[in-house]
């Protein structure tokens, strides 16, 4: 199954990864597990995103840039709201990587 | 929109106008051959507000803010500009798309330039009574109310289609030239106040 490795990206992600590449590089773990793990990761975050994550956050700002490429919208937002029920919070620049999980199934 | 501004605080030409109305344009569809093939994916890429999806469409569709208009991007070099105000307005945006080519590495050219659509709309301010005139114009005129609640009146001279609305509101389309938009409105109008629906 296809896996989207956009998540590497994030703090856990990368925390990971680094993790890895330090075990790899003394000895304590072969290459390719910390591919597996690393594609366990992907599957994980997919996973516990669409099914524990219950909070909505709406984003309004105004768009600077998009793309649309091999099925991956890019958002440049400029002075974006990211607002949920307890808080509200301002961010001058945002980019925001969008891809459609109806392909991880096909 | 400028043109409402100009109608405003400037007399219109009654000479060229008699109707004392003048259709505002709405968009322009123009043409462009840049005469070098194109990756396009290359573009979607590298360049910005642009969508490439080859599965529905086989061109970049990208978009500028000033003059606001869209291009459709294909491989063969051709581009389609749309959504422009003016004619310049179409030329300018193009040839902005064209310098966007070049910058992303393309030997991008910009031959046989063409307008090859405009589109005006404009209100006579009375209601019309469209049966009337699609039964006293019907060579020319298609009125279906059940698929479509506008009168589609086709103009052999200018060869204009009009969209003709109880409301009095109408819609010119198919001109290369804006003379044949105003042209074709100045042909009308004598036949929407021959139409027009006396206020209950």
């Amino acid at each position: 199954m296809a896996t989207f490795e956009l998540y590497r990206r994030s703090t856990i992600g990368m925390c990971l990864t680094e993790t890895l590449d330090e075990m790899v590089s003394n000895g304590t773990l072969s290459p390719e597990l910390a591919i597996q793990v690393l594609i366990q990761f992907d599957k994980s975050m997919t996973e516990a995103l669409e099914t524990q994550v219950k909070s909505k956050v709406t984003i309004k700002g105004h768009l600077h840039t998009y793309r649309f490429c091999d099925n991956v919208w890019t958002f440049i937002l400029q002075d974006a709201l990211f607002k949920n029920d307890e808080f509200q919070e301002n961010v001058g620049k945002v980019k925001i990587v969008a891809c459609d999980s109806k392909l991880l199934t096909q | 929109m400028a043109d409402q501004v100009l109608e405003g605080s400037q007399p219109v030409d009654l000479a060229k106008h008699p109707s004392g109305i003048v259709p505002t344009l709405q968009n322009i569809v123009s043409t462009v051959n840049l005469e070098c093939k194109l990756d396009l994916k290359a573009i979607a890429l590298q360049a910005r507000n642009a969508e490439y999806n080859p599965k529905r469409f086989a061109a970049v569709i990208m978009r500028i803010r000033e003059p606001k208009t869209t291009a459709l991007i294909f491989a063969s070099g051709k581009m389609v500009c749309t959504g422009a105000k003016s004619e310049q307005q179409s030329k300018l945006a193009a040839r902005k798309y064209a310098r966007i080519i070049q910058k992303l590495g393309f030997p991008a050219m910009f031959k046989d330039f063409k307008i090859q659509n405009i589109v005006g709309s404009c209100d006579v301010k009375f209601p019309i009574r469209l049966e009337g005139l699609a039964y006293s114009h019907g060579a020319f005129s298609s009125y279906e109310p059940e698929l479509f609640p506008g009168l589609i009146y086709r103009m052999k001279q200018p060869k204009i289609v009009l969209l003709i609305f109880v409301s009095g509101k109408i819609v010119l389309t198919g001109a290369k030239v804006r003379d044949e938009t105003y042209t074709a409105f100045e042909n009308i109008y004598p036949v929407l106040t021959e139409f027009r629906k006396s206020q209950q």
